[in-house]
């Protein structure tokens, strides 16, 4: 979803600033550049917080990556309509200790319902790092949306991150408020820190939820290197009631060489409604 | 729209009903036909020449019978309207890959998960004949309103029931019912758009396509320009986005290696049809295992 560095304040409008000071896309302190045809190119300069066995960055917090700045690529793609997350496939190579992670984001169609997307992942600028497709669903511009202007100008330019008098997390799935409840299951409550500019979960949160379950299943059963690889997942139903809850289940049984298993990752609100589904590969290698 | 045939479903006619004859799978609806999100149960019935020597279907077929028994599911929780596939993604069970898992007849059960106002969700759930369960898929559909209706349906559906069909082009090993030819180097493979591998509106059948960017996938990996068995190279997940139909042809598809992990290989494909000004018609990502 174009869950964008923009400051849905206003004059006219009450509701709090968008995002608030310790949310989820705030503690990455990703940075954007557009250019002139509209593609944009992205980075996320790793943190421990984030970092699995591996010293590599987590599958979840590269959602959030792709699916922030997919976002601002949308606003210009879609325009003068909106669009949002539908699915997103995300498929990771090994990278080590790194610095920073590149994303480069380009269009591949502009239907008129759909737009797909494309993000091709590098390490440290030019070590192939993985492959993101995205579908955005192209909707008419919501309501609360109408007058609000994002800049997309080219140039480069930080998004959201942590004010300066802020304390540092330690932890990003601690701090987005994670608790792994069982071996597969993760739950987080809803909060405006994890939350999108309707206070649904937010797209990004929600990616790093199924990770999450994910490699906690994978954990269990591969040990504690495992990690989430790789992941297809296909947004639902926005989730505006809380508690959110992430069940990991088998996809059948893990491979011979007890390296590797798939698993199906449903994320359910509070009532039970499932928001989403996702297939995962989780590795201990 | 004047330059599309009118839809056809199967009178007399190959478009439409020649997938169906090639990788056999009747369908039933469980239910009275009622439900207002479908679910279905298929039961593929594996010829021998479809699959590799251990038994089991490549995976692009796979996603044909998935593609298949999602949308006609997904068409069902839209009627009077129909739907188009938008994207499939498939991923196999780790421990079905090799060995007697996952080999030989195969059971599909479809639910539709999401019916939007202008999208469907479906989740297939593919099961050996000992019951294991190896492999799962997603598509999503966007609902549309087809030139000539949608295929005409009793509820609940019982479908695909065709007598065995004798003609030899149904007993052609893959690289030649898919009309599949070598390109210029490893990873690039054409398909001609027969008339049998169309659906009923005479566009690129969605598994057509599927087996083509698998072939081409699992070429790239081989280092091979023909396309072909690739023994112990497989296609453990796949995710296929279909952004515009294939009408002429050839069709290309043109995979390259983004990169490795161990026996693990990030795989892009694209695919074009070349006699539509190279219009772009899918992207896909896939891992190839090297077992």
């Amino acid at each position: 979803m174009p869950e964008s560095p923009a400051d849905t304040s206003s004059p006219a409008d009450t509701r709090p600033a968008y995002p608030p000071p310790r949310h989820a896309m705030r503690m990455l302190a990703m940075e954007s550049e557009q250019f002139e045809n509209g593609d944009v190119r992205g980075w996320l300069p790793m943190s421990p917080i984030f970092t699995g066995p591996d010293g590599g960055p987590r599958i979840g917090v590269i959602g959030m990556l792709v699916d922030a700045l997919g976002g601002m690529r949308s606003i210009t793609a879609a325009a003068p309509e909106w669009a949002f997350t539908a699915d997103m496939s995300l498929h990771l190579l090994p990278t080590g200790p790194i610095e920073r992670l590149q994303a480069d984001i380009r269009v591949l169609r502009r239907g008129r319902r759909t737009l797909v997307l494309e993000a091709e992942l590098s390490a440290d600028d030019n070590r192939p790092a993985g492959l993101a497709l995205l579908t955005f669903a192209v909707v008419p511009r919501p309501d609360h949306l109408v007058n609000i202007v994002i800049d997309t100008s080219p140039g480069r330019r930080t998004m959201s991150r942590l004010e300066g008098d802020q304390e540092p997390p330690t932890d990003y799935h601690r701090e987005l408020g994670f608790i792994e409840e069982s071996a597969g299951i993760v739950m987080v409550e809803l909060r405006p820190e994890v939350g999108n500019t309707v206070g649904a979960l937010h797209g990004g949160v929600h990616t790093a939820l199924v990770d999450e379950a994910a490699a906690s299943l994978g954990r269990r059963i591969l040990g504690p290197t495992a990690i989430t690889t790789d992941i297809h997942l296909a947004f639902m139903e926005l989730g505006f009631t809380g508690p959110m809850r992430a069940e990991a289940t088998l996809l059948g049984q893990p491979d011979p060489d007890a390296d590797r298993v798939g698993a199906v990752v449903q994320v359910l609100d509070g009532n039970d409604r499932v928001c989403s589904y996702a297939t995962v590969e989780v590795s201990a290698r | 729209m004047t330059d599309r045939p009118e839809p056809s479903f199967g009178a007399a006619n190959l478009r439409g009903v020649g997938m169906s004859h090639y990788l056999p799978m009747p369908i039933v609806e469980i239910g009275d036909g009622t439900a207002p999100l479908p679910t279905t149960r298929g039961q593929f019935s594996a010829p021998a020449h479809v699959l590799d020597s251990e038994g089991r279907l490549e995976t692009g077929m796979l996603a044909s019978l998935t593609d298949s028994i999602g949308g006609m599911t997904s068409g069902l929780a839209c009627l009077p309207d129909w739907i188009v596939t938008t994207n499939l993604g498939l991923r196999r069970s780790p421990d079905a890959l090799e060995g007697p898992r996952g080999t030989g007849d195969l059971t599909i059960n479809t639910q539709v998960m999401r019916r939007g106002r202008s999208s469907v969700v479906t989740r297939s759930t593919v099961s050996d004949s000992a019951g294991h369960e190896i492999a799962t898929s997603l598509i999503t559909c966007a609902v549309l309103t087809p030139a000539g209706g949608p295929p005409p349906f009793t509820r609940p559906v019982t479908m695909n029931h065709y007598e065995l069909n004798e003609d030899p082009l149904y007993r052609l090993p893959p690289e030649q019912f898919f009309s599949l030819e070598g390109g210029s180097r490893a990873g690039e493979v054409l398909l001609h758009p027969a008339v049998h591998l169309r659906n009923p509106w005479g566009i690129l059948h969605g598994g057509s396509v599927a087996h083509l960017l698998d072939t081409a996938a699992r070429c790239v990996v081989a280092d091979r320009t023909e396309p072909g068995p690739t023994p112990g190279i497989i296609v453990s997940d796949l995710v296929i986005h279909f952004m515009n139909p294939g009408r002429e042809g050839p069709i290309i598809a043109d995979a390259s290696i983004v990169g490795r992990h161990g026996r693990d290989i990030l795989v892009r494909v694209t695919a074009r049809d070349q006699g539509a000004e190279g219009r772009l018609m899918n992207a896909a990502a896939m891992t190839v295992r090297v077992l």
